[in-house]
């Protein structure tokens, strides 16, 4: 049989390794095969392949030396950067959590979802990374609780991304990058401006090198040659690295006004009505998604985490019961299936799912999640031993996890350390400034103690977490009142 | 990921440790059993002919004449209703072609098999029953077609396509006699010997011919080979080619669309190929090798981006002609004039696909495989069905056989042949137990107590630790001093050894030492990285603490801390504390009657001899006078303590309030020892004047202030920060310019704020620490006082 016709067809069939061991053997016999030389080279990358458009990091010094912000102050509404103002009807703080950024916390893990930027330096630096685990809540009775977030994939050729080989290709492209652009021009140029791939490679070339004006042009020109869906969602993300998400709304909507139904293009609105706090109108377009392509994971993730933060955990747990059937099977699912378990009074699924979540942990971050949730069902079912050593566990395996630091606070002045207390609120508190929870803790206990300064100083930070919170607002009142009696 | 799973209906393993790919299933009445063409005669029923012969003998006869007559003409009305109904079966299969199908499969190693699927009887033995044929060809088998490619005959024929020939064989199938079945056998009609490697082929009406199939092949160096069924007709190259891509006919513009190697769909009219070929290839036809000269010119083409799996031209709508695209990322629509129709980015690895019919109008429904088993059905671009199958297939068919239509064959690398259809079985995925072992409630109550009782007793069996510390201070200075700064107001810095004895009980793993003096002392290493440690191992560190500023410290103690792991990975620290001697930091000297600021101490023992309490500074002050002693600070001032003969009080008076604390706190710890030391227990001292409160609030807002102005340093320091930073944006913008302008002095300003920024600050921030220290001695010494004051 001819080999190359072999590599082939193996290359087809995306047997890559074989396909580049044939190759390699022709290219010891010839080296001079051009056809290999290709099909290998196809083989090689196709191995390493992944999406561009999942792809989603910024650095820190992108996201200071940014000379593309527009309006310092945005309108609000208008910009990703800070949190929208939440909307009638959207769950508050109290009831579901919020990112460091200010943003509720969604239903499927993503490069990008807390793309929320620091204001200053000082603050990207000193603020713990909470990125890979959009941290989770709990509040000041210690009674709220987080969903499991991340990654719902299971399968390794879904689109999920490995964090370890994203960085890989990226280093590794990065020293060709200026080379890639310039052979990108030639080609551009060779082909009379007229081949729309070239120039959304050029697009690419000049988003990687951060000139996403350059890049947005050249995306637009080729939408102009040739409709494309990819196009349309490269040029989406230029604007919402250039903070126009209304922008980047509208060319997800003309891209569907081309390519009507078009799933990806229907995330990718909901993704960005999600940042913007417009829980209701992206679950909307998480519904269309789900019409369209009624076996997407992420919608039906964000849905189902929807109405769990909506207080409908048995709707919920409809939604995440259909993500096992479908054979998601992982840790963050049984332990959202055990929380909406647990809420929607179903105590006999509830433990079992979360014994199987642990069963099923990969990692330490996950294991302390999962503990910091049997804590809630102690706390819940009034077993305060068990979720004192719950707790105990969730900060032996995660030892940041500052929602377990409140609790354990909480659970602690119930017995009456008070010195321990305080340790562990403001543990919380420095771990994670955007937690209001700590903050109002911590206030509620100086006022008790009689140090009125430090409580309305952590009032202050409680207001600024969560405005809206009453029982803040009453402390601040009453603090204010007896300022000016004094 | 889905809900259900296909459901089997047939299943077969072909062949072991064979391979497929795309090209090796076809589906289609290869034996040409259902299409019309079969043999009537089987079917015709015999007349009785003895109808007409007349019996004249009785009534009898006559009667069961008339019977007979009766009989017949049933018979033949019978019969009439049995030719309608066959001739309307006939029809009907007629109008679907497809009705009996076989599933031929061909592999890589030469195996050709041809399979009619039944469905499944318990007591069958499925495989042999529904294999047909089962023949060994001597090459490998790359794709097998169905078509009209005979001249003279309207009949179906098998085309198999080896890597270099194409043969095209007739199958026939005679009725057993045996109850064992047909025969079925494989004939060749004719073939083609390739001097080029094929790739893959594909049929059609070229030229819009009626009744009959022409070949394309495609070689895997890029020539369009055509056969017009057993003559080669001609052969063209396709200009620019590098690898070869799927290639498929159009029958309705008569053109073939291929994927060339730059990623772009190519449309050719069979007219264009056939007239670039020259004209003199026509004559000797035989020479496939030669080609025209003439560059090829597309119809159309369409730039992809990306590689493509496959490509299927359906004829399922006479309304609706799209081409459909299948690439690895996206599927596409085209339309004839090869614009985009629609098309679907896949958020999967697509492997094979098939549009196989159209429920509404304009729309297509679309059979899509992935390398994720799954069965996927969508109706243009909305997701219908998606159903899990047990492998990875690499080609999809739909077949219709005895019973069942429309069923979806699926054909996997490694040979499973499956035929299934969508139901609602659910998916295979059950999630595996966990290893839950039976509860015996008792039993676990018991351990848990016990696990209760150890984890209450934990925090005290855990004070014992891996690691003990010793730090031992030497008795006397160092000969040579280690200290930065050689000489302060005239005096030598001195510099004490210490040495610290790190001992392990057990495992410690990768310790830190790390030493903490308070400023403006320093020693001459703050950290030690040790290699892990066994059970009962002993490390000796040593090292030096001397002044290092010009202002005197507001403690002499020394925090030493390691830092390490226990066997099991649990972190933990063993720290030990110890005071460094008075002589590090004053010498003796004479004492001074006169001085601002006095404290007195009261105890309730008699006095002592102050030379037997601070024996180390006793050697210069020989003078007799035992009641005085002076302390000078080695950058402070000079500090006194005097002894009154008659009452049991000493005073501690010097020139700055700030540095009596260190002589007053070391005088009243050697008092105690000394007494402890004598047996006395009930040592106290006291102090009855008054707490120097108005000093001590002064002290306190000067601190105050201080902490403000290091406040704006440090603001200072982010603001010049920010600014440089900002800086840096501008001068990013400008050299990301194509053409960069001038700088207009941004890279002065740059210097100019980064001086600004770390020299302005570090100096302010290092004149502010000495009077940062100074109000904790004062607040010390104050705290010392109430504390004395209470006792």
């Amino acid at each position: 049989m001819d080999p190359l016709f072999l590599a082939w067809s193996c290359y087809r069939r995306r047997k890559f390794q074989r396909c580049s061991e044939i190759c390699s053997k022709i290219l010891t016999e010839n080296p001079y095969d051009q056809a290999a030389w290709s099909l290998k080279t196809r083989a090689l990358t196709e191995m390493v392949y992944i999406d561009e458009v999942e792809v989603d990091q910024e650095g820190i010094a992108d996201m200071m030396l940014d000379e593309n912000s527009i309006a310092q102050v945005a309108r609000p509404g208008t910009s990703l950067r800070v949190a929208g103002t939440a909307q009638a009807g959207v769950p508050t703080p109290a009831v579901r959590p919020m990112t460091q950024s200010g943003r509720p916390i969604t239903g499927f893990m993503r490069p990008s979802t807390l793309s929320g930027r620091p204001e200053t330096m000082e603050q990207a630096i000193r603020t713990p990374r909470t990125a890979q685990t959009a941290r989770p809540v709990t509040s000041a009775s210690g009674r709220f609780v987080r969903l499991g977030t991340a990654s719902m994939l299971t399968n390794p050729e879904g689109p999920f991304i490995h964090l370890s080989r994203l960085n890989l290709a990226k280093y590794s492209k990065r020293p060709e990058l200026s080379k890639a652009l310039d052979l990108a021009a030639l080609a551009t140029e060779h082909a009379h401006f007229r081949d729309w791939w070239w120039k959304v490679q050029l697009g690419k070339c000049y988003y990687r090198l951060g000139l996403y004006r350059e890049a947005e042009k050249q995306f637009r020109s080729a939408l102009g040659q040739q409709e494309f869906v990819d196009t349309y969602l490269y040029l989406a993300k230029v604007y919402q690295r250039l903070d126009q998400p209304i922008t980047a709304l509208q060319v997800f909507k003309q891209g569907l006004d081309h390519f009507p139904g078009e799933v990806t293009l229907l995330t990718g609105i909901a993704r960005i009505h999600e940042e913007m706090n417009n829980i209701p109108s992206a679950t909307e377009y998480y519904k269309e998604v789900l019409k369209q392509d009624n076996t997407h994971v992420e919608a039906m993730a964000c849905i189902g985490s929807n109405h769990f933060y909506t207080d409908q955990p048995e709707i919920a747990l409809r939604f995440y019961r259909r993500l096992l059937q479908m054979g998601v099977f992982n840790c963050q699912l049984y332990n959202n299936l055990g929380l909406c378990c647990f809420y929607g009074q179903q105590y006999d699924m509830s433990l079992s799912s979360f014994e199987r979540a642990l069963s099923l942990v990969s990692s330490d971050e996950e294991q302390a999640d999962i503990w910091y949730n049997l804590g809630h069902v102690g706390v819940g079912i009034g077993d305060l031993t068990l979720a004192y050593q719950c707790f105990k566990l969730t900060l032996a395996f995660n030892n940041n996890h500052s929602e377990a630091y409140n609790n354990f606070a909480v659970l602690e002045l119930r017995r009456g350390r008070i010195e321990q207390a305080k340790a562990f609120l403001q543990t919380a508190a420095s771990l994670s400034p955007h937690m209001y929870e700590p903050h109002f803790n911590y206030a509620t206990l100086s006022d008790k103690l009689g140090d009125l300064q430090s409580s309305y100083m952590a009032a202050q930070k409680s207001e600024d977490a969560f405005p809206e919170h009453m029982d803040t607002q009453q402390i601040l009142k009453n603090l204010r009142q007896h300022f000016s009696t004094l | 990921m889905s809900l259900f799973k296909a459901r089997d209906w047939w299943v077969s393993v072909v062949g072991k440790g064979e391979e497929f790919d795309h090209g090796c299933l076809c589906v289609g009445d290869v034996d040409n059993s259902g299409n019309g063409y079969e043999t009537e005669a089987s079917t015709s029923m015999g007349y009785r002919r003895n109808v007409n012969k007349v019996e004249t003998d009785s009534v009898r006869a006559l009667y069961k004449r008339s019977l007979e007559l009766d009989c017949s003409l049933k018979e033949l009305d019978c019969e009439l209703r049995r030719l309608q109904i066959k001739k309307i079966k006939l029809e009907i299969k007629q109008l679907e072609k497809t009705d009996l199908n076989k599933v031929v499969v061909g592999s890589y190693m030469g195996m050709l098999r041809i399979f009619l699927p039944h469905s499944a009887k318990p007591e069958e033995l499925m495989d042999s029953d529904s294999q047909l044929l089962e023949v060994q060809l001597p090459d490998p088998i790359i794709q097998v077609e169905m078509g009209k490619f005979v001249s003279c005959s309207e009949l179906l024929h098998l085309a198999v396509l080896h890597t270099s020939k194409l043969s095209v064989y007739a199958v026939s199938g005679t009725a057993g006699n045996v109850e064992h079945g047909d025969q079925y056998q494989l004939r060749l009609i004719y073939e083609h010997h390739l001097q080029r490697t094929a790739c893959n082929m594909t049929y059609g009406p070229f030229g819009g011919i009626t009744g009959h199939h022409f070949i394309c092949i495609q070689s895997m160096d890029g020539m369009l080979m055509f056969f017009e069924q057993d003559s080669y007709a001609f052969g063209c190259c396709l200009p620019g080619f590098l690898l070869p891509g799927p290639l498929s006919y159009c029958s309705r513009t008569d053109s073939f669309i291929i994927v060339s190697s730059s990623r772009e769909v190519e449309c050719y009219r069979y007219e264009t190929l056939a007239v670039t070929a020259d004209a003199d290839i026509r004559k000797d036809c035989d020479k496939q090798s030669k080609t025209s000269g003439k560059r090829l010119m597309a119809d159309w083409t369409l730039v992809l981006g990306e590689e493509v799996l496959d490509i299927c031209v359906p004829n399922t709508s006479p309304t609706l002609s799209s081409i459909f695209v299948l690439g690895e990322r996206n599927l596409f629509c085209l339309k004839d004039n090869g614009q985009i129709r629609f098309m679907k980015k896949l958020e999967y690895n697509p492997s094979c696909f098939l549009p196989y019919g159209s429920v509404s109008e304009d729309s297509t429904n679309i059979l899509m495989g992935n390398h994720n088993n799954m069965l996927l059905v969508y109706q243009d671009v909305t997701l219908k069905w998606a159903a899990q199958l047990s492998f990875v297939p690499v080609v999809i068919r739909v077949a219709n056989f005895e019973e069942l239509k429309g069923l979806v064959v699926t054909l996997s690398s490694d040979g499973h042949l499956q035929c299934s259809y969508m139901g609602t079985d659910p998916s295979f995925f059950t999630a595996p137990k966990v290893d839950s072992r039976d509860i015996n409630y008792n039993e676990v109550d018991k351990e848990m107590k016990v696990l209760q009782k150890v984890i209450h007793t934990l925090p005290r069996a855990e004070t014992e630790e891996n690691i003990s510390l010793i730090a031992k201070v030497s008795p006397n200075l160092d000969e040579v001093s280690c200290a930065v700064i050689p000489e302060m107001n005239g005096m030598p810095v001195p510099s004490i050894t210490v040495k610290v004895k790190v001992r392990s009980s057990a495992v410690a793993q990768s310790p830190k030492m790390t030493v903490c003096v308070q400023p403006p002392l320093a020693v001459t290493q703050d950290q030690f990285v040790f290699d892990s440690m066994g059970s009962c191992c002993e490390l000796v560190v040593q090292f030096a603490v001397f002044l290092n500023g010009h202002y005197p410290p507001a403690d002499l103690c020394v925090d030493v801390a390691v830092s390490y792991s226990s066997a099991t990975g649990v972190p933990r620290v063993s720290q030990c504390k110890f005071t460094l001697p008075l002589r590090l930091v004053c010498y003796p000297s004479s004492p001074c009657k006169s001085a601002k600021n006095k404290i007195t101490v009261d105890t309730n023992k008699p006095p002592i001899n102050l030379n037997e309490v601070f024996p180390d500074f006793s050697e210069k002050s020989e003078n007799k006078d035992n009641n005085a002693m002076g302390f000078q600070l080695i950058n402070g001032s000079k500090v006194t303590v005097l002894t009154s003969k008659t009452s049991q009080r000493y005073r501690i008076q010097s020139e700055s309030f700030e540095d009596i604390w260190l002589i007053a706190k070391e005088l009243v710890q050697r008092f105690e020892q000394h007494f402890s030391s004598l047996g006395v227990k009930d040592f106290q001292n006291s102090f009855t004047g008054p707490v120097p409160i108005s000093e001590y609030f002064e002290t306190v807002d000067h601190h105050f202030e201080l902490r403000r102005n290091a406040q704006k340093y440090q603001d200072l320091l982010s603001e010049r920060a920010i600014q440089f930073r900002a800086i840096q944006r501008h001068l990013l913008t400008r050299f990301k310019d194509k053409n960069p302008g001038p700088l207009q002095n941004l890279d002065t300003l740059m210097e100019g704020t980064y001086h600004q920024g770390s020299k302005k600050t570090k100096g302010g921030i290092l004149d502010l620490m000495p009077k940062l220290v100074q109000p904790k001695s004062f607040e010390h010494v104050t705290v010392f006082l109430k504390n004395i004051i209470i006792m």
